[in-house]
């Protein structure tokens, strides 16, 4: 494991620190949408009636 | 005809557990590790390859550029794979899918421009002003310009997912097509002939791999060297 990372570490540690940072504002529009969905569906749960009873 | 259409889509399962993490690890087990000197055929041919895409590609940039080669060439070969990997009967295409492709196109994208922005400032700045714009309508220009910057990723991933789907979906259709119409054998042969070209086509899936990098190349390209 260490022979596979020790040759990597240059990478990880100098030339991907803004992909670390691109995939920090991914995980948080990740974050956004999930919880916008999960907050939808918890809406819908709630108050079926009134989402759906004012035709 | 819903459930045949959507299902090359959907999540693979096996016994309730999605196995997508382990389709998306499959190709790599199509790259052996070169261990000696001189290998097998196989490596010795994949290694040429590899050696000719990465000159290819990383040709045009500066050595700060060519630190990213690694991230480049991994990029491409594994959406090549998985692409054409796709092609196969009954296989299910990670590629197809929207989120993987912005899990992909975000992060890259991100990084090639806080990149330009850490390094230099003043050139990313100026990047959103094309040169010899009238004055009136430099406001104008710039938000423009930053629309366009901001659609990038959105543009990479959506891309790559359109083409992948967009390919898949047609050959089913035309594929369902062609065994309904078998019993009238007057269209069976142009509509063979038509999957038959959509598939040669669709192999150009690689070409798209080639847009996929590019662009993302391009991008780079503008942030490091001016």
């Amino acid at each position: 494991m260490l022979q596979i990372w020790v040759p990597r570490k240059p990478y990880y540690v100098h030339v991907y620190q803004e992909i670390w940072g691109g995939m920090g504002l991914m995980g948080f529009i990740v974050y956004k949408v999930k919880s916008a969905g999960t907050r939808s569906n918890a809406l819908k749960v709630l108050s079926p009636e009134s989402a759906h009873g004012h035709h | 005809m819903n459930e045949n259409l959507f299902t090359p889509f959907t999540i693979p399962m096996m016994l309730g557990i999605p196995i997508t993490t382990l389709i998306i690890m499959f190709p790599t087990m199509l790259f052996p590790t070169p261990n000696q000197l001189i290998n097998n055929r196989m490596i010795t041919i994949q290694q040429w390859l590899t050696k000719l895409t990465s000159k290819q590609l990383m040709n045009t940039h500066n050595p700060k550029g060519q630190t990213w080669s690694l991230m480049f060439i991994s990029l491409f070969l594994f959406i090549t794979f998985t692409n054409l990997l796709g092609m196969l009967p009954h296989s299910f295409t990670p590629t197809a899918q929207l989120s993987m492709n912005l899990g992909m196109a975000i992060p890259l994208w991100a990084g090639t421009v806080v990149m330009g922005f850490r390094n230099k400032t003043k050139i990313s700045l100026a990047h959103l002003l094309p040169l010899g714009t009238p004055t009136f309508l430099i406001p104008m220009l710039v938000m423009i310009e930053t629309i366009s910057l901001f659609i990038q990723p959105l543009a990479l991933a959506v891309r790559l997912t359109a083409n992948i789907t967009a390919g898949h979906l047609l050959l089913h259709l035309i594929g369902s097509a062609t065994l309904a119409l078998v019993n009238i054998s007057l269209f069976t042969a142009l509509i063979t002939f038509t999957i038959l070209t959509l598939l040669t086509i669709l192999e150009f899936a690689v070409a798209l791999i080639q847009a996929y990098v590019f662009t993302l190349l391009v991008s780079l390209y503008l942030q490091d060297n001016t």
